[in-house]
């Protein structure tokens, strides 16, 4: 039963994050309550060391939180063993980082297709969808060019078209625009808000006031706390 | 899809590491075929004429000395005796000098009957008959040597006195052939005449004297059986089953044996050492791609898979190569090792037999495989939040 | 081959005053005879043969010809081993000293001009007959060296480029910050020498040892005094050689690699 809009996708209870460093504990987070609804564009903003790498981590089930608990489309990530929560990971979520992280010997194709092949679609199947994802993008006419022959901007692209590849209930994305010039970066604005238009539900973690500005709602971060939030 | 492409990415590491595999490869091949070759190559020598026991001097083995048995022709009825005995070949080894012009040449003379012999294959010309106390047969070299074919007419010497320069005895043989004796190390002049002649040649006729007996068992299983037998009937001399044999081959070139262990080891060691260091250094190189694809869903099973197919191909390939140097190299390492002196020349040092192949395929892809699963762990427990964090700065 | 069987017998029989022969002291361990003793030498197992007293027992002088063999020998006074034998007056071999200035050569060609019944030979030709066994085996173990060197080499190569390129982002930092790519090439250069070096010098401990071990080993298989493995100077020299040469001309070559691309791209944002 898939949820339907409106239907919280992502809920975070209480999230506490420490870390030991230097034989001190370093509190990352210190009790992060938060929602989004399917369909939201959420952005995170807030100064560097204010826990949002570290909250969007625990959204994506990447790391285990100290405390709290996390909900992906009402399933609890807390207690799911690995192979589990990988396979949420696969089908759920979809990640957008800030250096893009595509394999650099794979073709642009070949990037969008890993996470479906991984998810066991056919060949053909695989094939089609991948072309589909980078039409979506823009990317089409790259699709058989290697990771490193792509600029910045056509590599978060890629990225994003990756992030979509399984239909996912959220994308959580870490500083998209945070490698890229103004230019390109203000392409990356249009990309999201149309995907946001066309139904994805949407976390982005940023600095750039433009991509925030964009979100219907902003989530202020400071010392591992939300300062405030902001309907947009 | 990834695995391939990424020991492309690095073409000249990948190249070293395949070529380091190759040698390593053909070396351990190499061990493995001498580990097993030389005694398989002996036993095949042995058992080539069907004759699976030996008897000889005591505390000697045959032809070992020049030490002989009196009275061959009692105890070969006494071995006869066993009724799971079906033939008894008496073997004398003498040198005799051999005329050609005006010099005299040793040569190796075997007394046998032609009627169970098992030590020389007829080559041309006829063989031996029963009771053909004129005849001879010679070796390939001894025939090229004395310039003497078929039907040409053969003095032998026995017995020379440097103080009389005389020969006490002296035979006129004809040539009635060329035989390959089995025994024969490279390029040994030898011939073969009946028993008796040789014999007299060599003074032992009165004594009756042989160096050996070559005896059958009506069956391969029933051989380590008959020679125990054998062995308490006939306490005064050695008997051995070629299993026996084979054991005492294996004492006396047990440096080979264990060279080859030993080298075979190192080549292993020096294999997996080579793949697990380059796998390692390339999975840390790229533990930020493994978190990101485990961060996007890719399970630990398919990194792991990535990574050690990486490793089985580099040593399937380097492995592959490497039996193909293997086998160049044995034959390089057997001819060296053929010139023993002494040496059969029927043995052979590296015996190329599917078994052993297959053996040194197996053990090199289980190594290869081995190799991978240290970085394999180190990319599958990569934890992804903090290897994603240390990318980032 | 006199021995045909031994029998050992503690007491001397009367009448017939036993002849000395020396034994070498595995066959005395093997007996349980010492000086003094009293033993049955025989021709056949079994045969009556004649008893002597072990007058001596001795180590003999490790021989690699026979090493794996195990022969056992026992020394007669000649003409008492030709009693035994029944060939009177009938011996194997002469050996000959020849007046100082005489070529051995030249000797035993003479003695071959007129020789009937045996052949004169240099001892020189002899010893080089003999050997014969050790040329192979040494003709086998350089190509089994060949091999293994082969293999180090590569193996010394690929850790050393590997070595070097672990430092990608340490260059790449160092060229970031204005460091000159000579200097960065220099002290990778310095590190593979100091690698290749005290790999060198363990190495060459690892085979001490290696070779210590060797010897332990097949000294007690064999029983034997022989020496069967060795560093020599020249072996020690050839090794440290091929190396460092390898080790600093691989470090080298991935020091040029790494100092001639981008620092961009060594960082990883190519």
């Amino acid at each position: 039963m898939s949820p339907q809009p409106g239907e919280i996708a992502l809920r975070a209870i209480e999230l506490r994050k420490d870390y030991p460093m230097n034989g001190e504990t370093v509190h990352a987070l210190r009790g992060v309550s938060l929602e989004v609804r399917r369909g939201e564009y959420v952005a995170i903003v807030g100064p560097s060391g204010s826990g949002k790498s570290t909250l969007l981590q625990l959204l994506g089930g990447l790391d285990e939180p100290s405390a709290g608990s996390v909900l992906v489309d009402g399933v609890a990530l807390a207690g799911l063993d690995d192979r589990t929560l990988t396979r949420l990971r696969l089908t759920r979520l979809g990640f957008v980082f800030q250096r893009f992280h595509l394999l650099p010997v794979l073709t642009a194709i070949e990037n969008v297709e890993l996470p479906l092949s991984e998810a066991g679609v056919s060949r053909a199947e695989r094939r089609a969808r991948a072309l589909e994802l980078l039409g979506y993008v823009g990317l089409a006419e790259r699709a058989a060019h290697r990771a490193t022959q792509l600029s910045g901007g056509e590599m978060q692209r890629v990225a994003i078209a990756r992030a979509l590849a399984n239909r996912p209930a959220v994308i959580l994305a870490d500083e998209p625009t945070g490698e890229l010039d103004a230019a390109t970066g203000r392409s990356m604005l249009e990309l999201f808000r149309r995907l946001n238009q066309d139904g994805t539900t949407l976390v982005v973690i940023t600095h750039d006031e433009h991509l925030a500005a964009e979100a219907g709602r902003v989530v202020h971060m400071l010392d591992g706390r939300i300062a405030v939030g902001r309907q947009g | 899809m990834t695995w391939w492409r990424n020991l492309l990415r690095h073409p000249l590491r990948s190249a070293l590491a395949v070529a380091g595999i190759t040698v390593t490869t053909a070396m351990l091949l190499d061990m493995v075929l001498l580990g097993g070759g030389l005694e398989r190559s002996f036993e095949r020598l042995l058992l080539g004429r069907g004759y699976q026991i030996r008897v000889s001097p005591s505390g000697t083995l045959p032809f070992d000395t020049e030490t002989t048995i009196p009275g061959a022709a009692a105890l070969r009825l006494g071995l006869e005796a066993d009724p799971e005995v079906t033939g008894v070949a008496p073997v004398l080894g003498a040198s005799v000098f051999a005329r050609a012009g005006d010099t005299l040449v040793a040569v190796f003379a075997y007394g046998i009957d032609p009627e169970v012999q098992a030590i020389y294959q007829p080559l041309s010309g006829s063989d031996l008959a029963a009771g053909d106390s004129l005849g001879v047969l010679l070796s390939a070299p001894a025939a090229a040597r004395l310039g003497m074919a078929p039907g040409d007419t053969l003095v032998l010497v026995g017995r020379l006195d440097p103080q009389l320069a005389t020969a006490a005895i002296e035979r006129r043989l004809v040539v009635r052939g060329v035989a390959r004796l089995l025994y024969d190390s490279r390029g040994q002049l030898s011939l073969v005449a009946l028993l008796p002649v040789v014999q007299s040649l060599a003074g032992l006729r009165e004594e009756d004297r042989v160096s050996a007996f070559v005896v059958r068992a009506r069956s391969d299983d029933q051989a380590d059986a008959v020679t125990a037998r054998l062995r308490s009937a006939h306490p005064g001399i050695e008997v051995n089953s070629v299993t026996d044999m084979v054991r005492h081959f294996r004492e006396r070139l047990v440096y080979f044996r264990q060279l080859s262990y030993i080298l075979g080891s190192i080549s292993l060691v020096v294999t997996v050492l080579l793949v697990t260091t380059l796998m390692t250094i390339t999975v840390n190189e790229r533990l930020g791609e493994i978190a990101t694809l485990r961060a996007i869903g890719v399970s630990r099973a398919t990194v792991v898979r990535s990574v050690m197919l990486e490793g089985a191909t580099l040593t399937v390939v380097g492995g592959g190569l490497g039996i193909v140097l293997g086998l160049a190299t044995a034959r390089y390492l057997d001819a060296i090792l053929t010139t023993f002196p002494g040496l059969p020349a029927a043995i052979s040092f590296f015996v190329p037999e599917p078994d052993r192949l297959l053996l040194a395929g197996v053990v090199l892809f289980l190594a290869g495989v081995g190799a991978g699963v240290y970085p394999a762990i180190i990319a599958a427990r990569a934890p992804i939040a903090d290897t994603l964090r240390a990318e980032a700065t | 081959m006199v021995l045909a069987a031994l029998a050992l017998a503690r007491h001397s029989q009367a009448g017939q005053e036993p002849v000395p022969v020396a034994l070498e002291r595995r066959l005395a361990e093997r007996l349980g005879a010492w000086a003094g003793d009293t033993i049955r030498v025989a021709l056949e197992a079994g045969g009556a043969g004649q008893l002597v007293v072990v007058a001596a027992v001795y180590e003999p002088t490790p021989d690699p010809a026979s090493v794996t063999r195990r022969d056992l020998t026992l020394r007669f006074h000649l003409p008492d081993l030709a009693a035994l034998l029944g060939t009177p007056d009938r011996v194997n071999r002469f050996g000959i000293v020849l007046h100082p200035g005489v070529s051995p050569d030249d000797a035993a060609g003479d003695l071959n001009r007129v020789a009937f019944g045996f052949r004169a030979a240099p001892s020189a030709a002899i010893a080089g007959e003999s050997s014969q066994t050790f040329r192979v085996v040494s003709r086998f173990h350089s190509a089994i060296a060949i091999i293994a060197v082969g293999a180090s080499a590569i193996f010394l190569l690929c850790i050393m480029l590997l070595k070097v390129e672990e430092r990608r982002r340490d260059a790449a930092v160092m060229r970031f910050i204005g460091v000159r790519p000579r200097t960065i090439f220099v002290a990778l250069l310095l590190e593979a020498l100091l690698v290749a070096g005290l790999g060198s010098v363990i190495g060459v401990l690892l085979a001490a040892a290696a070779a210590a071990m060797t010897n332990w080993y097949y000294q007690g298989l064999f029983d034997t005094a022989l020496t069967f493995a060795s560093i020599t100077p020249g072996i020690l020299r050839f090794s440290i050689l091929v190396s460092l040469v390898l080790g600093v001309g691989a470090g080298a070559l991935a020091a040029r690699r790494l100092v001639r691309t981008n620092p961009h791209v060594l960082w990883g944002r190519g």
